[in-house]
C-alpha cells in the first residue's frame, strides 16, 4: 500500500467519525426526524441542511484549498457521502457544490470564480442542471438548445432558445448551468458550450413534471429568447463538451448510493423482524441475499475508489458502482414494499408533507413507498444503466 | 366442465367497446381527480350494460359468469385501468352473499347489486391487535386496507361469532351506522380504500341455513378474486409489452431507434415471454377454478405467485425502457406499474401464495421422472 493511500484511508475514517458526531450532536431534531421518515423536504430545509454542512467545511470539502475547500481525496469524499447516507441524512444537493462549482474553478475566469464560488459554497444561490432535452437524454450530444451570439452596444450576449427537461428543483433555482449549441455546422461535440443562466431572466419558464410518487422533483425548462451575457460562458465557445464530461464524472462517482443501500437494508431487516410474513425463513433468505450483494457492492466500491486514488483505475469504476448500487437499492426497496404488505401500497402524499402518520404501518411507511416509486428512476437519471454498461463495454472490455 | 367461450367473448367485446368510447385516458383522468375516486357515471353504465350482474344466477337475470367470462372482463379492467369496484363488489361481495346469504338476504340485495345502487366491500384483513368479534349482534375490532371501503354502501366483515364460541362468520355492516369509525385513504394506484374501527356497530350475520363454514366461503371467493387479478395482470402486461415495443421503435438516440440495439431487443423478448407465461397461467388458473375446492389451490396460488413477480419484472422494464417518461404521472406506464403494485398486496401476498403452492401436492416428483 502506498503512503498516499494509507493517509487517505486514515483521513476517511476520521471524517466518518466526525460525521457521526455531527449527526449525534449538531443535527437539528426536526431535520433528523423528517429525514428518518423519508418525508418531503422543502427548499428551506435543504438550504438549511447545505449551510449546516458548509459550517463544518463539508459542503465543499472536495474543493481545492484556494477556493475554501479541504482538498479531500476521492476516498474521503466517497466515505463522506456514504456515511451521511448510512445515517439517513438528507440528500446533499449536488448541483452547486458538486457539479457546477468544480466546473467553474477548473474552467472559469477569475471573475466567474469570484462571483459564483462563494455563493455556491453557502447555497446563497440554488443551482439547477440544464443538460437533458426531450430528444437528448442518453445521447446528450444531440441537444438542440441554441445560443446565438449577438453584438450590442451594451455588451455582447447570447440569445438562447430551446427546452430542457428532467431539471431537478428548477422551481427553486436561482441559476441553471446549461449545455447549449453555439455552432450549427460543427461536429456535435465541438458545437456545445457551457452557459450559466440566471433563472430570473425574461423568457425562462419552469413547468413541473409530476412523477408517480406524487411529488414535484423535476421540471421542463423552456428558454425563449433568453438573453445571457457573454461573461456567463464558462470555458471557450465550443468547449462545453469538456466541461460536460468533467461534470458527468463527478456526477457518477457517488458514495451516497452505498450508504443509501445500507440504510435501506437495515430498515428492511427491522421491518421483517416485525412482520416476517408466511415464511420467516424465506424472508430471512431473501434479505440475506441482499445483504450479501451489499457486501460485494461495498467492497467493490471502495476497492474501485482506492484504485482511482492510486491512479490504477480502468476508468469505468464510477459506472460499475452506479450500476450495482442503484440496482441493489431498487431491489431492497421492493423487498421493503413486500414486507410492509398492505402498508406498502397505501399512500397519502399529503400526510408525508404534513408529517402526519400514514394510513397504515409504521411512521415511515409512506416515505418508504415514495422512495420506492421515485427510485425507479435511479437507473435512468445520471446516465441510464444501459449507458453505464456501454461505458464499461467500450472503455474497459474494448467491445 | 366446459367453459362458456361465447359469454366470455361477448362480455370482453362489450367492455372493450365501452372503454374505447367512454374510458379513454382523459376520461380516466377525470375519474382520478374526482372526489369519489371512481366514475359514478361509469358505474351506472356498467349496471345498465349488465356487467354488475355477472356473478348473479341466471334465474335472477344474471350472467352466472364462469371464470373465463370473469377473466374476459377483468382483462379489460386491467388494460384500461378501470377504477370502479367491479372486483370488490360485483365479484367478491356478490360471491360472498351468494354463498353465505339467506334466500331473503339474497332476494333483498342481489337486484341492488346488479343495479349498481348497492356496492359491497369485503373487510377481512386485520392489524395484529384488531381481532373482530360479534356478541349480541354488536361488532368490535378493526379492519384495515379495505379495497373500496371508502365508497362501499355495505361492508361484509369477517369476524368471530362470540355467541357460538368464536366460530368465523360473515356479517353485514352499514359503514355509516353508529359505532363505525372510517379512515379513508387511497392506495398508491389511486383506488380508494379505508380502515375501519368498530365499537359496538350493529352487525347482521349472513345466515343461509345450508351455508358451509365461512372460512371455506372466504377461501373460495379469495381464489376467485386471485384468478380475476391474474386476468387483470394479463391485461396490464399486454399493454406494457405493446407500448414498450412501440416506444423502442420510435425513440431515437445516437441517430437510430433505440430498439435497433440488440440488448434492448432481447429484453423486449423476455417481456413478451413473461406475457405469454402469464396468459398461460391465467388460463390454467381459470380451469383450476372449475375443479373442486382443495384441488385447485396449487395452480391458483402458483399462478398468483408466478404472475406477481413476472408482471413486476415487465413493469420495471417498461419503466426503464421509457426512460424518465416512465415514472411520470402523464404517461400511463406509471399507472400500470402502480396498479400491479397494489394488486400484489391484495387477496394474499405473493409470499402467502407461494407458501400455499409449496404446501400443495407437488406435480414434479421422482416417481414421475
Amino acid at each position: 500500500m502506498t503512503d498516499a493511500l494509507h493517509e487517505a484511508r486514515r483521513r476517511a475514517e476520521d471524517l466518518k467519525a466526525a460525521v457521526r458526531r455531527f449527526h449525534d450532536d449538531k443535527m437539528p431534531e426536526d431535520l433528523k426526524s423528517k429525514s428518518a421518515r423519508h418525508q418531503v423536504l422543502d427548499k428551506s430545509d435543504y438550504v438549511r441542511w447545505m449551510r449546516l454542512l458548509n459550517d463544518q467545511g463539508w459542503a465543499i470539502g472536495h474543493w481545492p484549498k484556494a477556493y475554501g475547500g479541504q482538498e479531500w481525496s476521492l476516498l474521503e469524499r466517497f466515505a463522506f457521502e456514504d456515511q451521511l447516507a448510512r445515517l439517513g441524512c438528507p440528500w446533499v444537493i449536488p448541483f452547486g457544490v458538486k457539479y457546477v462549482g468544480p466546473v467553474i474553478y477548473a474552467f472559469g475566469t477569475d471573475a466567474q470564480k469570484a462571483r459564483f464560488l462563494p455563493r455556491i459554497a453557502t447555497t446563497e444561490d440554488f443551482w439547477a442542471q440544464g443538460y437533458s432535452e426531450p430528444g437528448a437524454g442518453s445521447d446528450l450530444a444531440a441537444l438542440r438548445t441554441e445560443a446565438v451570439r449577438v453584438h450590442a452596444a451594451e455588451g455582447d450576449h447570447y440569445v438562447v432558445n430551446g427546452q430542457k427537461v428532467w431539471t431537478t428543483y428548477a422551481q427553486w433555482a436561482d441559476w441553471m448551468f446549461c449545455l447549449v449549441k453555439t455552432a450549427r455546422e460543427a461536429q456535435a461535440q465541438k458545437s456545445i458550450s457551457f452557459l450559466l443562466i440566471d433563472m430570473k431572466s425574461p423568457g425562462v419558464t419552469v413547468k413541473p413534471i409530476p412523477t408517480m410518487d406524487g411529488y414535484h422533483h423535476v421540471n421542463e425548462v423552456w428558454l425563449e429568447n433568453v438573453r445571457v451575457p457573454v461573461e456567463n460562458l464558462v470555458g471557450g465557445e465550443g468547449e462545453g463538451w469538456t466541461s460536460a464530461k468533467f461534470l458527468l464524472k463527478n456526477e457518477r462517482t457517488a458514495g451516497a448510493i452505498v450508504g443509501m443501500a445500507w440504510h435501506a437494508l437495515a430498515r428492511v431487516k427491522a421491518l421483517a423482524a416485525a412482520n416476517p410474513g408466511s415464511s420467516p425463513e424465506r424472508t430471512a433468505t431473501r434479505i440475506g441475499e441482499l445483504e450479501l450483494r451489499f457486501l460485494a457492492l461495498e467492497e467493490a466500491s471502495y476497492r474501485a475508489v482506492e484504485a482511482m486514488v492510486q491512479g490504477t483505475d480502468h476508468g469505468a469504476e464510477a459506472s460499475m458502482i452506479k450500476l450495482r448500487g442503484t440496482e441493489l437499492y431498487q431491489d431492497i426497496a421492493e423487498t421493503a414494499i413486500d414486507t410492509l404488505g398492505l402498508a406498502g401500497v397505501a399512500f397519502d402524499i399529503a400526510a408525508l408533507h404534513a408529517a402526519a402518520a400514514p394510513p397504515l404501518g409504521p411512521v415511515d411507511a409512506g416515505g418508504i413507498v415514495k422512495d420506492h416509486l421515485y427510485n425507479r428512476a435511479a437507473t435512468i437519471f445520471g446516465g441510464a444503466s444501459e449507458i453505464q454498461r456501454n461505458i464499461v463495454a467500450k472503455g474497459v472490455l474494448g467491445l | 366442465m366446459n367453459m362458456d367461450l361465447e359469454t366470455a367473448r361477448i362480455l370482453g367485446d362489450s367492455v372493450r367497446r365501452y372503454a374505447d368510447e367512454r374510458y379513454g385516458f382523459l376520461q380516466r383522468h377525470e375519474v382520478l381527480e374526482a372526489a369519489a375516486g371512481y366514475g359514478e357515471q361509469a358505474w351506472r353504465d356498467y349496471a345498465a350494460l349488465g356487467w354488475l350482474a355477472l356473478r348473479l344466477p341466471e334465474a335472477d337475470g344474471g350472467l352466472d359468469a364462469d371464470p373465463l367470462a370473469v377473466g374476459a372482463l377483468m382483462e379489460v379492467v386491467g388494460s384500461r385501468l378501470l377504477m370502479e369496484p367491479i372486483l370488490a363488489s360485483a365479484i367478491v361481495g356478490t360471491g360472498l352473499l351468494r354463498s353465505q346469504g339467506s334466500a331473503a338476504q339474497q332476494a333483498a340485495m342481489l337486484p341492488a347489486l346488479a343495479g349498481g345502487s348497492l356496492k359491497f366491500a369485503f373487510a377481512d384483513a386485520e392489524s395484529p391487535g384488531g381481532r373482530c368479534e360479534v356478541r349480541d349482534g354488536r361488532l368490535r375490532g378493526e379492519k384495515i386496507g379495505v379495497l373500496h371501503g371508502d365508497v362501499a354502501d355495505r361492508l361484509i366483515v369477517s369476524a368471530a361469532d362470540g355467541d357460538t364460541g368464536g366460530v368465523e362468520r360473515l356479517y353485514l355492516v352499514a359503514p355509516d351506522s353508529p359505532g363505525v369509525e372510517t379512515t379513508r385513504f387511497r392506495f398508491v394506484d389511486a383506488r380508494g380504500a379505508a380502515n375501519f374501527g368498530f365499537s359496538g356497530a350493529r352487525a347482521e350475520p349472513l345466515d343461509a341455513t345450508d351455508r358451509g363454514p365461512a372460512e371455506a366461503a372466504i377461501a373460495d371467493v379469495v381464489e376467485q378474486a386471485t384468478v380475476a387479478q391474474c386476468a387483470e395482470a394479463l391485461g396490464i402486461v399486454r399493454v406494457l409489452v405493446t407500448t414498450t415495443c412501440e416506444y423502442l421503435k420510435i425513440r431515437k438516440q445516437f441517430g437510430r431507434a433505440i430498439g435497433t440495439n440488440q440488448a434492448l431487443q432481447h429484453r423486449a423478448v423476455d417481456m413478451f415471454l413473461l406475457q405469454e407465461e402469464i396468459a398461460a397461467l391465467t388460463a390454467a388458473a381459470q380451469r383450476a377454478l372449475m375443479q373442486p375446492a382443495g384441488t385447485r389451490g396449487r395452480v391458483v396460488s402458483g399462478a398468483k405467485a408466478y404472475i406477481c413477480n413476472a408482471a413486476r419484472r415487465v413493469a420495471n422494464e417498461a419503466v426503464q425502457m421509457h426512460g424518465g417518461l416512465g415514472i411520470t404521472e402523464e404517461l400511463d406506464v406509471s399507472h400500470y406499474f402502480r396498479r400491479l403494485m397494489v394488486n400484489a398486496a391484495l387477496f394474499g401476498s405473493r409470499d402467502e401464495h407461494f407458501s400455499r403452492f409449496l404446501a400443495a401436492a407437488p406435480l414434479v416428483t421422482e416417481s414421475h421422472s
